[in-house]
């Protein structure tokens, strides 16, 4: 057991509720002076909201926190900057139109000449030497909203080292960075550990974590499930660890059997997908699974033409298609119902009818000018029937519905007009149960009805109980297809992160 | 039994302003025109003087009426007024020089759909803000405007062009027909068209309007030829009801048409822009100035009265929107 007075930070029973939801339950965690400690856990396990809490960006519910072995409260994240703790998170914070050297010294006072001016030369030059300590070259005159993401991460990286820190947090700090960069990176946070600085590593990339974490906690649902040194577990056991959960939902019975081939993918390429091919039949459910950022959303998007494919062909019903913008799609029969309801799904200031007819709406209208709004309105009425979106009527402002029936508007749109191939990306998030389970539904009897869907999704029981084979995406290559049922969460989720099948 | 009354309190206290939003600028508008009626009775609801007032109002109607549908797409348009100046002194021009009626309006229009186009190709594809670029062909029209002219006024133009301005149909002068069918154009064509729902969309939400298989960037390109045309019409009526052109003519008309987009953006289809609402806004803009003429006001304090109702009706439906 360690001694208390060396723990550099100490959470105990950390509680955060947000609406419907609670994202940390009871979390506790020791980091002591001078470690390395790894967070690891899945898409929305809680551990963004723990950090933000820890880093004073979100306030707890209940709880405590020493620093030190003082106890803190923060309101703000300055408090916890002025407490010891200095934070990297996911969305970048930089000030787009601010220089390097003014986003590592942002907030903190500058130093200044004896005219009470700002002293620029003193500040180059320090943030000269903290981009040398990382042994990058960073432009440091340049406005950060014109470089490179991966040069963008390096900055925030050095603003958060920049401060003498107790406890550093870094959240996926190597999402945008190379193999070379991540070494520099890596050696750096060695050099602070031994000056006594304490880092808090947040990753989805399991090997980075064991290669360098001391000790790794484990999130799951919201609450700490274990913490361990990392010399004494393995990957296979951190997965077992981060799923190990029975959520029992009922999906719709495979009526498996897949007709012709509907839609060929060979060579697909783009700057985020390469080589991608595969085959999807009629009446199939086709799951591409990976982590985000594989290339599972741009598969999608490059096949409704919402993004330029560099290269391969797409062959429908055995003719080759150019799919050149979401409009070709959609007149070919691919819909697709977007990652971001509100964002990219639904005009919210317009009505539930008007929604639904939009992606389709020339056929709706007489040569493609004056629309039929009783048509409209019929067609809505039996959409919202068959789908069960509760609306006071058509006519309803489609901001004023619930999540669960606004996705289900979402749906409906693609099911307004003819759709031969369905593109789902993560078609249930942020919805709850019963609402799951009518879609689901749904998609199973679009693909009975002979159609073929291609869904993505992070819900790894919703990707093996509603598909009938998946395709395994990592890093942008297509690793691997497997037939759903032969499939358990550990496993897919190892294949997930790029490890051979057990 | 207190839980229940405060609801009821609270539920009225919702339904009150509810129809604050939706008819409060209706409201204003119609105590507006009490309160000049009570003021000058036997001038200002007479026939002559709500002639005088359609009239007036011709002109501002039909570029708010094009204003209406670049904001409903969600931009801006700030050159219609000196593009309304340049296509008057262009069309002037010709007419002096001996060129026929017809061929010099088709000029005209050209030229408008023409800078339209600049416009819609400098914010849809070359991405520039509509703001920044509109700004600048603003500036850049009225240059050219006062540069052909030399900065004078083109007078003599020939009588038949001036019936466009200032002649009649039976009863009803002719500015008021044309501005009845652009806004009646621009109703249809934004309630009752494939164009206009796309339109809407594409101003409530780009990237969904986009994913549902619109092609955004052409449809605000088009928004902005429209609102060219507009400026075009506005500038030969103007310039056919004053009998001259001058160069800073249509300078006014930008700026009062945005605020009447904005005051009809307060009521009826809410908080967007509206044909209906955008008519509402001119005839409010109108009827004070005409009202506060007649009641022999300083110019200089009519415009500052003016602002103030502008601030008045956005404020009124912004505090009955807020906390709902």
């Amino acid at each position: 057991m360690v001694a208390t007075q060396d723990m550099a930070l100490r959470i105990e029973g950390l509680v955060k509720d947000y609406p419907g939801v609670r994202a940390v339950d009871g979390a506790t965690v020791e980091v002591v002076r001078g470690e390395i400690h790894g967070l690891v856990g899945e898409n929305g396990a809680g551990k963004s909201t723990l950090i933000k809490m820890i880093s004073g960006v979100v306030r707890p519910d209940s709880g405590t926190m020493f620093v030190n072995g003082t106890p803190i409260s923060f309101t703000s994240a300055r408090d916890a900057y002025k407490a010891g703790i200095s934070a990297l998170h996911q969305e970048l914070s930089l000030v787009p139109y601010l220089d390097a050297t003014e986003n590592i010294f942002l907030g903190r006072p500058y130093p200044t000449t004896r005219f009470r001016l700002i002293d620029w030369f003193s500040l180059r030059h320090a943030a000269k030497q903290i981009a040398d300590l990382l042994d990058v070259d960073i432009p440091l005159d340049v406005p950060v909203g014109e470089l490179s993401p991966a040069t963008q991460t390096m900055i925030a990286i050095a603003r958060a080292i920049s401060v003498q820190a107790t406890v550093l947090i870094l959240d996926e700090p190597t999402a945008s960075l190379s193999d070379q960069e991540i070494r520099r990176l890596f050696r750096v946070l060695h050099v602070l550990k031994q000056r006594g600085t304490s880092i808090l590593y947040v990753s989805h990339r399991l090997e980075e974590i064991f290669e360098i974490a001391d000790r790794i906690t484990v999130m799951r649902d919201g609450r700490v499930v274990s913490t361990l040194p990392a010399s004494q577990t393995s990957v296979d056991d951190l997965i077992r660890l981060m799923i190990g959960r029975s959520l029992s939902q009922v999906f719709p019975k495979r009526t498996r059997a897949p007709g012709r081939p509907l839609l060929e993918v060979a060579h697909l390429t783009s700057s985020k997908v390469s080589d991608v091919s595969f085959v999807l039949h009629r009446g199939e459910i086709l799951g591409i699974g990976g982590l985000a950022g594989s290339g599972r959303s741009e598969v999608l998007r490059l096949l409704f033409g919402a993004e330029r494919r560099g290269g391969g062909t797409v062959t429908l019903d055995g003719k080759s298609v150019a799919l050149q913008s979401p409009g070709h799609a959609l007149r070919a029969g691919i819909a697709m119902v977007p990652e971001e309801r509100r964002s990219q799904g639904l005009v919210l200031s317009q009505s539930v009818v008007e929604n639904l007819t939009l992606a389709h709406l020339r056929s709706f209208a007489l040569a493609d000018i004056f629309l039929r709004p009783s048509h409209e309105a019929l067609v809505a009425k039996g959409l919202v029937d068959r789908l069960r979106i509760k609306t006071a009527d058509v006519g309803q402002n489609v901001a004023q519905l619930s999540g669960g029936n606004q996705q289900k508007v979402v749906m409906g749109k693609c099911l307004a007009g003819q759709v031969i191939v369905l593109l789902l990306d993560e078609p249930t998030r942020g919805v709850d149960v019963g609402t799951k389970f009518e879609i689901y539904q749904t998609i199973r009897g679009i693909a009975d009805s002979g159609s073929g869907v291609l869904l993505v999704s992070s819900d790894l029981p919703e990707l093996i109980g509603l598909s009938d084979r998946i395709l395994v995406l990592h890093d942008g290559h297509l690793v691997v297809t497997v037939e759903a049922d032969q499939l358990d969460q550990e496993e897919l989720l190892r294949l997930c992160y790029g490890r051979p099948p057990a | 039994m207190k839980t229940i009354a405060l609801r009821t309190a609270k539920s009225n206290q919702l339904y009150i302003r509810g129809l604050l939003r939706r008819y409060g600028t209706m409201a204003g508008f119609v105590m507006i025109v009490v309160f000049f009626s009570l003021l000058r009775p036997g001038t200002f609801l007479s026939p002559i003087n709500l002639r005088n007032i359609l009239e007036q109002i011709s002109i501002l109607a039909i570029v708010a009426s094009t204003m209406t549908i670049v904001m409903v797409v969600g931009d801006f348009d700030l050159s219609i007024g000196s593009l309304a100046s340049l296509c008057g002194v262009i069309t002037a021009s010709l007419l002096l020089h001996g060129v026929g009626l017809f061929p010099v309006i088709v000029a005209g229009f050209v030229l408008g759909a023409l800078a339209g186009a600049f416009n819609g190709l400098l914010v849809s594809y070359l991405r520039l803000s509509a703001f920044v670029s509109t700004l600048a062909t603003m500036t850049a029209f009225r240059g050219l405007a006062l540069w052909y002219t030399d900065g004078s006024t083109l007078f003599n133009l020939p009588a038949a062009f001036l019936t466009i301005g200032q002649g009649s149909v039976g009863p009803m002068p002719a500015p008021i027909l044309v501005v009845f069918s652009v806004l009646g154009v621009s109703w249809l064509v934004l309630t009752q068209t494939t164009l206009g729902r796309r339109w809407y969309a594409v101003g409530g939400n780009p990237e969904a309007a986009f994913l549902s298989g619109i092609d955004t960037k052409r449809l605000r390109f088009y928004a902005f030829v429209v609102s060219g045309l507009g400026a075009s019409l506005a500038g030969i009526v103007l310039t056919s009801r004053l009998a001259s052109a001058h160069p800073l003519a249509g300078e006014p008309l930008m700026l009062t048409s945005i605020a009447a987009v904005f005051l009809g953006m307060t009521m009826f289809k809410e908080g967007q822009p509206n044909i209906p609402g955008t008519f509402v806004g001119v005839l409010i803009l109108g009827v004070l100035n005409n009202g506060l003429n007649i009641a022999q006001v300083n110019s200089y304090i009519q415009e500052i009265l003016i602002g103030a109702t502008i601030i008045l009706a956005v404020l009124v439906s912004g505090l009955a929107r807020r906390r709902i």
